[in-house]
């Protein structure tokens, strides 16, 4: 063990300059894995610690139609025998205020109407550092967001009308707990009492409220009581969550992030690891005749084997530390305007994320250079007899298949199958998904297979030219089918190098094309909702009156909030809530509508539609649907089935008789899940939506919007334009981020290159310099290197980019499920970057090659 | 000391065998000094292969101080030359990224060899080199590499030393020197010497002179008996 150690250290000492790369593809996988984990696992710290604050209590009790008696009395029930110590009760809307006088301005504000004792927990700070308390609210109080006060031009003490009526600022919300910058809203919050927005009239029948009790309970009695309100609650379509649910549901989703997070990181780490192979596999080949003489005064393989793998685990604990300090560089480089995205979490490094991604570091060194190292046992301490030629044992000449199959190492093949079963581990490790886990490695492997496959094609093709007449393309041919030449090796790197970098790319381009940011020209750019029943006609007329001239009249659409109770069809059978529920999504709450015709933006694929065939009788039983074709596909529902329903609380029975395709893309007309045959569920009540192209100025749309909310109180718009800001705020970041990866994966796989073309040189240096010595000239050299480093870098890119394109429908098509746009001028471009960028790296890496004095080199062999 | 029995060696070449050595049968007593010339491709450098472990042979057995090592296995052979056996080759083979006292330190760490350090300054001493013991090779003369070799063949103090062409490489003066070193050797050590050579002086100061032909023994002299050695 003392001999390994001090040749290891000797030989490191000697060889740590060739091996330089070897590291730094190290370095850049675990500094990913380790900046990402880090960033995620500081944000989930500070959110879960802000858990509690951000519920405002310690349990939760909620429900977006309104406490009626049989569910209040479930509630009291349950509270009576809890060790309950505070309650209160807020009401959340989206409604529009307005000044009285002042601007003609009117925005949409995220209402909150609280009771005295709000919040149990966290702070509202207010402007001027003056404690938040109940009495700033009490008799037509309200307060706002500076943005808010801002935009209607009002301030402290001035008036504000939210649902026509008057209420007074009396103070700036500074900070609210639970509400972060940069995160998607409706609008700024507004707070005032409980009980003067049910007298504002805004609460109607409905109108989109959230209902919410707040508990302050003794700690121990949290999880008891959420579990037995949930139970009792879950048909009655309200729910209860504890702080500690939040905390879970914050952890998991971040959690979630972490490791898809951290999965990029190890496919970064992965790419270094096919750089620290490639490396290896040239090391190897430098050092036979150094183990042979090793061998030859008395070394084991054991201890020479015992060498290597110990400079390898310490090459790769020098890069995994040289990762955690780029780690720790890139993080302290992060923006505070980003951190304060997420809540103002720290930028610093975890501990577990360092060890993660020293542990990833670690092994992916040792699991890489593990078979190429094992040529070592191979080595003959006779070579040294024959003039110490290391060709004796790599390669030779061409051999038939079987014969190649027969001569390959058992004990080689055997640890690469461990190495591939472990690093599946190590995926599966970090993306906690065996299932993720086994996907990348296949992915991987298959790719890989196919760049072996089209390096060995590539070779047989190009056979012929090695025939030329031309000196440099000759050699140039020559080069890349000698033996032991490093032609697949460069293939794999760059190709998986250039697959990952494109392949993140056109996945960007469809996700972003995704949020289509832009407003169709004459589209509808505004929406109104919570129109009441009686308010539909006039406000066609207000709409019809106001219309921006050339714009399309203003559609207004009733609307009905259900949800599915049951199904009874031929594939599937839902007896009842619980079963809904286990469909996921379909237990969600859907806006529904009735109408007598297609819209232009549906299409019909299966059944028939009731057009032209009037409305059902008033006291039909069964009604009729249409379901979109997403709900078919998901769900497996089709035409005949009957679904259940429970509109409002009213339970109506319906017989699909049609599947439509609607075009989301085109919002012209709205798109709906569910379309009803009018009939009964016209006599329901229900309330209208209405989309319209509002005026485009910013003035005009003001006023516009002012004279809405002074005629129509209630009714609140959203204003597509600014809906969009936000979102674009929000895919900005994403962006960001997914560039910032991108970037990192680009650079590591440049690093690759590098490394692969300076470790391929020292075997070149030696035949440039006999060519010299033969009267080749400085440009044929050039000329040589070029032609082989073009014909790579093209074979790489044009798969690599073959490879990205598969990847992105993959994705796109199975886990986005969006549709897919193909990206023919990235992937054209980064085929041709990438042969430029090797055919450039390698003749510059391979300078040494040029430069050298033949002497020098000839003698020194 | 040495015995090979029926040795033979042959090798696939294209559609046949190629056989370099013929069944040989061959005896070195200990302490002597046996040189082995030939023409090149006669066999010269595969026999003093056999006899290192270098290279199994195709049929035979090779006994070495009375173990056989055809039966041994690769690490078996490697402890054997470790400790039983120094070899001292034509392209002298240092490890260029150790320094000449580091290479004559590894067989005896490998060995586990308690006073290496000392032991390694005093060798490099015999061989003159005392003062280049911290020069890496490629700041060594031909000549001093080679005595650095020796150094390090010598290292484990191995009964058998071999060594291919020795002065091979060398001019005549430096291999002058050379071969007065692995004289000198086998007189103050009694360390049993096998040479392959090319230099008919160096052949003709040998106690016994085998050549070979075409894989065949032609001749077998015992130009002057080792008289202070007896046979084991």
């Amino acid at each position: 063990m003392r001999f390994v150690l001090r040749m290891t250290v000797r030989e490191l000492r000697a060889s740590w300059r060739r091996l330089v790369f070897f590291f730094v593809c190290v370095a850049i996988g675990v500094g990913a894995i380790v900046a990402l984990r880090s960033v995620i696992q500081n944000v989930r710290e500070t959110l879960v610690r802000e858990a509690r604050a951000m519920m405002a209590a310690d349990v939760r009790i909620g429900t977006n139609r309104g406490w009626t008696p049989e569910v209040r009395a479930i509630i009291d029930g349950h509270l009576a025998a809890a060790p309950v110590i505070a309650r209160t009760e807020t009401l959340e809307t989206a409604t529009m205020v307005r000044s009285p006088g002042g601007s003609a301005v009117a925005r949409m504000v995220e209402l909150r109407a609280v009771q005295p004792g709000f919040p149990f927990y966290g702070e509202i700070e207010l402007e001027g550092g003056a404690p938040y308390s109940h009495d700033l609210l009490r008799g037509h109080g309200a307060l706002a967001r500076p943005e808010l006060l801002a935009q209607l031009g009002i301030g402290v003490g001035d008036t504000l009308l939210i649902g026509g009526s008057p209420f007074t600022v009396r103070a700036v919300v500074a900070k609210e707990p639970g509400r972060r910058a940069g995160a998607f809203t409706l609008g700024s919050r507004v707070f005032i009492d409980y009980d003067d927005l049910v007298k504002t009239g805004l609460v109607t029948f409905g109108s989109r409220v959230r209902y919410e009790i707040l508990l302050k309970v003794e700690d121990d009695g949290v999880d008891a009581l959420t579990r037995r309100l949930r139970a009792d609650l879950r048909d009655r379509f309200a729910g209860a969550w504890s702080y500690r649910m939040a905390e879970d549901d914050i952890s998991e989703d971040l959690q979630r992030a972490e490791d898809y997070l951290s999965l990029v990181g190890f496919v970064i780490v992965v790419l270094g690891g096919i750089g620290v192979w490639s490396v290896t596999r040239v090391f190897v080949k430098q050092k036979i005749r150094s183990v042979a003489i090793l061998k030859c005064v008395g070394a084991t393989t054991r201890q020479v084997l015992g060498t290597y793998v110990l400079q390898v685990m310490l090459l790769g604990l020098v890069g995994s530390v040289l990762g955690i300090g780029l780690a720790a560089a890139g993080l302290a480089a992060i923006p505070d305007s980003l951190t304060a995205t997420f809540g103002g979490a720290p930028a610093a490094l975890t501990w577990s994320a360092v060890l993660q991604g020293a542990g990833v570091g670690l092994l992916v060194s040792l699991l890489f250079s593990l078979v190429p190292l094992l040529e070592v046992r191979r080595v003959k301490p006779l070579l040294l007899l024959r003039g110490g030629d290391a060709s004796v044992m790599a390669g030779g000449p061409a051999r038939p298949v079987m014969e190649r199959l027969r001569g390959i190492d058992r004990v080689q093949a055997a640890v690469a199958v461990v190495v591939s079963i472990a690093l599946a581990a190590v995926a599966s490790w970090q993306a906690a998904s065996v299932q993720v886990g086994l996907i990348v490695i296949g992915g991987f492997a298959g790719l890989a297979l196919i760049l072996w496959g089209a390096g060995v094609g590539l070779v047989r093709a190009i056979r012929p030219l090695a025939r030329t007449r031309i000196f440099a393309l000759r050699h140039a041919v020559l080069s890349l089918q000698r033996p032991g030449n490093q032609t697949r090796v460069i293939l794999l790197a760059v190709g998986l190098g250039a697959f990952f970098v494109l392949g993140v790319r056109a996945l960007q381009t469809n996700l972003l094309g995704e949020f289509s940011l832009e407003l169709e020209q004459g589209g509808p750019d505004m929406f109104l909702i919570d129109i009441q029943q009686d308010q539909a006609e006039p406000l066609r007329a207000f709409l019809h009156e106001q219309a921006v001239p050339g714009a399309a009249d203003a559609r207004i659409i009733p609307v009905l909030r259900a949800r599915v109770t049951a199904v009874r069809g031929a594939a599937v059978n839902l007896e009842n809530v619980a079963d809904v529920r286990g469909r996921g999504s379909l237990a969600r709450e859907y806006t529904i509508t009735y109408r007598d015709h297609l819209e232009s933006n549906e299409t019909l694929i299966e059944g028939a539609f009731w057009t032209g065939q009037g409305p059902l009788a008033a006291d039909a039983t069964e009604l009729e649907v249409s379901i979109e074709r997403s709900i078919h596909e998901r769900f497996d529902i089709a035409v005949g089935d009957v679904m259940r329903f429970d509109v409002l609380g009213r339970v109506v029975e319906a017989r699909v008789s049609s599947v439509r395709d609607v075009a989301w893309e085109d919002a012209r007309n709205g798109g709906f899940m569910f379309v009803f045959r009018p009939g009964p569920l016209s006599r329901a009540p229900h309330t209208f939506i209405a989309i319209l192209r509002a005026p485009e100025s910013q003035a005009a749309r003001a006023a516009f919007q002012h004279a809405l909310v002074s005629a129509y109180p209630n009714v609140s718009a959203i204003d597509v334009r600014e809906v969009l800001a936000s979102v674009r705020d929000v895919v900005e970041n994403v962006t960001l981020a997914v560039s910032i990866v991108g970037g990192i994966a680009l650079f590591g796989g440049m690093l690759i290159l590098i490394g692969a073309v300076a470790m391929t040189k020292f075997q070149r240096v030696y035949e440039a310099a006999i060519l010299r010595t033969l009267g080749a000239s400085s440009r044929t050299l050039t000329a040589m290197l070029a032609g082989e480093y073009t014909t790579l870098g093209l074979l790489a890119g044009v798969i690599g980019a073959s490879g990205a394109l598969v990847l992105s429908w993959a994705v796109c098509r199975f886990v986005f499920e969006i549709e897919w746009v193909p990206t023919p001028g990235l992937l054209i471009a980064g085929a041709l970057i990438t042969t430029a960028l090797v055919a450039v790296i390698g003749v510059i890496a391979s300078g040494d090659v040029l430069r050298r004095k033949p002497l020098a080199t000839l003698r020194a062999e | 000391m040495i015995d090979l029995r029926g040795v033979t060696k042959s090798v696939p070449s294209g559609t046949g065998t190629l056989t370099i050595l013929h069944p040989l049968d061959l005896s070195i007593a200990s302490g002597t000094v046996a040189a082995i010339t030939g023409p090149s491709g006669s066999g010269k450098s595969t026999l003093l292969g056999l006899v290192a472990g270098l290279d199994a042979p195709t049929a035979g057995q090779v006994i070495i101080d009375g173990v056989d090592i055809t039966a041994l296995d690769e690490d078996g052979l490697a402890r054997l030359r470790g400790t039983r056996i120094g070899f001292v080759f034509q392209f002298f083979h240092l490890l260029p990224s150790l320094t000449a006292y580091e290479n004559v330190l590894v067989p005896m760490e490998i060995a586990g060899v308690r006073d290496a350090e000392a032991r390694a300054k005093t060798l490099l001493h015999e061989v003159g080199l005392a003062e280049r013991g911290h020069h890496y090779p490629s700041q060594l003369s031909g000549g001093e590499q080679q005595r650095v070799a020796i150094a390090r063949a010598l290292a484990n103090d191995p009964p058998l030393l071999l060594a291919d062409e020795p002065t091979g490489n060398l001019d005549t003066s430096t291999g002058h020197a050379i071969i007065e070193l692995l004289l000198g050797i086998n007189r103050t050590r009694q360390t049993t010497l096998v040479l392959v050579t090319h230099d008919p002086e160096l052949a003709s100061r040998a106690d016994v002179a085998i050549a070979l032909r075409d894989g065949r023994v032609v001749e077998h002299r015992v130009q002057r008996p080792a008289a202070a050695v007896a046979e084991p």
